[in-house]
């Protein structure tokens, strides 16, 4: 075993070199980068420590920005998972043009997300937009991406709606291969439709869900398209991310330091995220 | 270049048949102004450039001059020349005594109004930011029409909030920037300032769809005929008079209070570039008077000289005011929209916003002097 060691080493080292070079060496430059006051336009380049996150410690818009990325991330990807066991449930007890509804439900996730966007950034339109017009006789004309009680939750509905499809054809694909007769089983026994789908649907599901919600979360947490053109952040930054305050310091004010430090910070939460969901996953397979 | 017919092309085969063995190449740059900075800031930054003449925002001049990145143009474009363009242009040219670019295309924000509406009362256009919201609620009291709004302009949180905001201080006698480079000159009038804009939206003088208007959302609920007043730039005139118009022939134009703040580009040179002469004679060329002229019948940019623009403009273009001419304006824009948004939208006082907004700006620009 030991004398194939060469030999494993010299194929590995391709993938561990390109790796290193597309993730650990950019992730340890913008890790210096967030210890440095750095304005490269104007020739700045400072080490000040951890200053820059003293700045965001002590920054409220910084910690609106956790706040932020946080709601948005559990509701959209709640409302997802639910929603998309839902529809895959309806999907499989569907007769007829199966193939129809499928090809429909997949039509959002294959849109480019640009598209999405401005799909509903007209969907919202405060005079013209269908989701205003449907809803005025209740609420008046309703401003639902200039009113910072509504600008989230938009952005939520619009993000559920582009990737529902994806927890929903996974549960849907899963959902096929329970065998028929596990069903007739429980209906033997006399279970009824609420504990065959608590006893036998959920259990089965659980784990692919788990994967699928751990996907969409490093997703959602990562979130910036439709932010980025449908609020730009606000109202008041009640959507702005730490993708879009990276962002607005990286590219726009050019405080690459700060910027950097978001980053970072952004960066930490997927990882502890990732981390989290797959000792669940690990331990899901150990009890099995 | 937006517009019918690009006169872009047609200018650069006229420079090249003058200069035998010239060839210029253009290259169509990113449709928003954000996407541009950053492909400016990573061609120049990356010193890749493979531009001689670039076409800037005003607001990069004095950004991209201290950058290092622009050639110092104060020996080639002579003060007698700069005297030709409206004085805002310039202003926005120069940093540290010298300057850095020549005034290409202009455009200023002006009010649009109702001119039917106002008549109606026998209104003249108003010259204070009151008096605008102040005709507004009186026309749309009388109006009894529930699809009809007031003083439509753009308060989504992006740059057009910090221009509306920026034309309330200037009505106010107040800037953004002291003449000491100080942030907040004269606090007091700034909160005022946008405390009245807050007020707009509250006594339904400005509509709630203001909070998530751009240029575009708000030039067309004017343009299809739901608002009695519209701040906005000059493109919109030529839509608003086009056949099948809602609002054609019932439209009036006139100054802001306090004067329209100054968009449009100028041309500068690349600092790096192997053919300094060469460029400026490019830039000379495409902003001598028969070129703006060509433009501005192409597109409706507007050209930089008051001499050559539509006498019934000249006035409004002549208020124009440059934002402030800081090689940090993004710097200061960009952290002061989230604030402003705040105050707008009423979920800061106009004081917290700015205070707020202070703190920040004193961490991103203090260990810079």
């Amino acid at each position: 075993m030991s004398g194939d060691r060469p030999l494993a080493v010299a194929l590995l080292a391709p993938a561990l070199v390109a790796l290193g070079a597309v993730t650990a060496y950019p992730v340890a430059r913008v890790l210096a980068l967030s210890l440095e006051r750095r304005v490269p336009v104007f020739g700045i380049a400072d080490f000040v420590g951890l200053a820059n996150y003293r700045f965001l410690a002590g920054d409220p818009a910084f910690w609106n920005a956790v706040r932020v990325t946080l709601a948005f991330t559990v509701v959209s990807v709640a409302l997802e998972v639910v929603l998309g066991v839902l529809v895959a449930l309806a999907l499989r007890r569907q007769q007829r043009f199966r193939a129809a509804s499928l090809a429909l439900l997949l039509l959002p996730w294959c849109l480019p997300a640009v598209v999405t966007a401005r799909t509903w950034e007209w969907l919202y339109h405060p005079t013209a937009g269908l989701v205003s017009r449907l809803a005025s006789p209740l609420s008046g004309p309703a401003n639902w991406l200039g009113d910072p009680s509504t600008a989230l939750g938009a952005l939520v509905v619009a993000d559920v709606w582009r990737t529902m499809p994806f927890l929903a054809l996974l549960a849907f694909a899963r959902l096929g291969t329970i065998p028929a007769s596990v069903y007739e089983a429980a209906a033997v026994d006399g279970a009824g439709r609420v504990a065959t789908f608590r006893a036998i649907t959920l259990p089965l599901l659980a784990p692919v869900l788990l994967v699928a919600t751990l996907f969409r979360t490093l997703d959602a947490l990562r979130a910036f398209d439709l932010m980025f053109v449908l609020t730009g952040g606000g109202p008041a930054g009640t959507t702005e991310t730490l993708t879009i305050l990276a962002y607005r310091n990286l590219f726009q004010t050019l405080q690459l330091g700060v910027g950097a430090a978001v980053a970072v910070v952004l960066f930490a939460v997927v990882v502890g995220v990732a981390w989290a969901y797959l000792r669940a996953i690990d331990a899901g397979e150990a009890a099995r | 270049m937006v517009g019918a017919s690009d006169p872009l092309p047609g200018l650069l085969r006229e420079f090249e048949r003058r200069h035998g063995g010239v060839r210029v190449t253009s290259e169509a740059l990113p449709w928003t102004a954000d996407v541009q900075h950053q492909f400016y800031v990573i061609n120049l930054e990356g010193r890749s450039a493979g531009f001689d003449v670039l076409m800037l925002d005003v607001i990069w001049v004095a950004e991209f001059a201290r950058a290092g990145w622009l050639l110092d143009l104060s020996t080639r474009w002579l003060p007698a020349d700069r005297r030709e363009h409206a004085p805002a242009t310039v202003e926005a040219a120069a940093l540290d005594g010298r300057v850095w670019a020549v005034p290409w295309v202009m455009n200023v924000g002006l009010l649009y109004y109702r001119a039917d509406l106002l008549a109606r009362h026998g209104l003249a256009p108003p010259a204070t930011y009151d008096a605008l919201a102040d005709q507004a609620l009186r026309v749309l009291g009388a109006a009894r029409d529930p699809a009809l709004a007031g003083f439509v302009w753009q308060g989504r949180q992006y740059e057009g909030l910090v221009v509306n905001v920026l034309e309330s201080f200037w009505a106010a006698g107040t800037d953004l920037l002291g003449t000491d480079g100080r942030v907040f000159p004269d606090p007091g009038r700034a909160r005022a300032a946008l405390a009245s804009r807050r007020a707009m939206l509250e006594s339904g003088a400005s509509p709630p769809l203001v909070t998530a208007a751009d240029e575009e959302l708000s030039r067309r609920e004017f343009g299809a005929g739901r608002a009695v007043f519209l701040r906005n730039w000059p493109y919109a005139l030529p839509l608003f008079e086009a056949a099948g118009s809602p609002v054609r022939g019932k439209v009036g134009i006139a100054p802001l209070p306090g004067g329209g703040a100054l968009g449009g580009a100028h041309l500068g040179i690349h600092a790096g570039t192997p053919h300094p002469d060469l460029a400026w004679r490019l830039v000379e060329f495409l902003s001598r008077p028969e070129a703006q002229r060509a433009i501005a019948a192409a597109t409706g940019l507007h050209p930089t000289r008051p001499a050559l623009l539509d006498p019934a403009l000249r006035e409004i273009f002549a208020g124009a005011r440059p934002r402030p001419v800081t090689p940090w304006y993004q710097t200061l824009s960009a952290t002061l929209q989230p604030e402003l948004s705040a105050a707008i939208v009423g979920v800061k006082t106009p004081e917290r916003a700015l205070a707020d907004a202070a703190v920040r700006l004193r961490y991103f620009l203090d260990p810079a002097r």
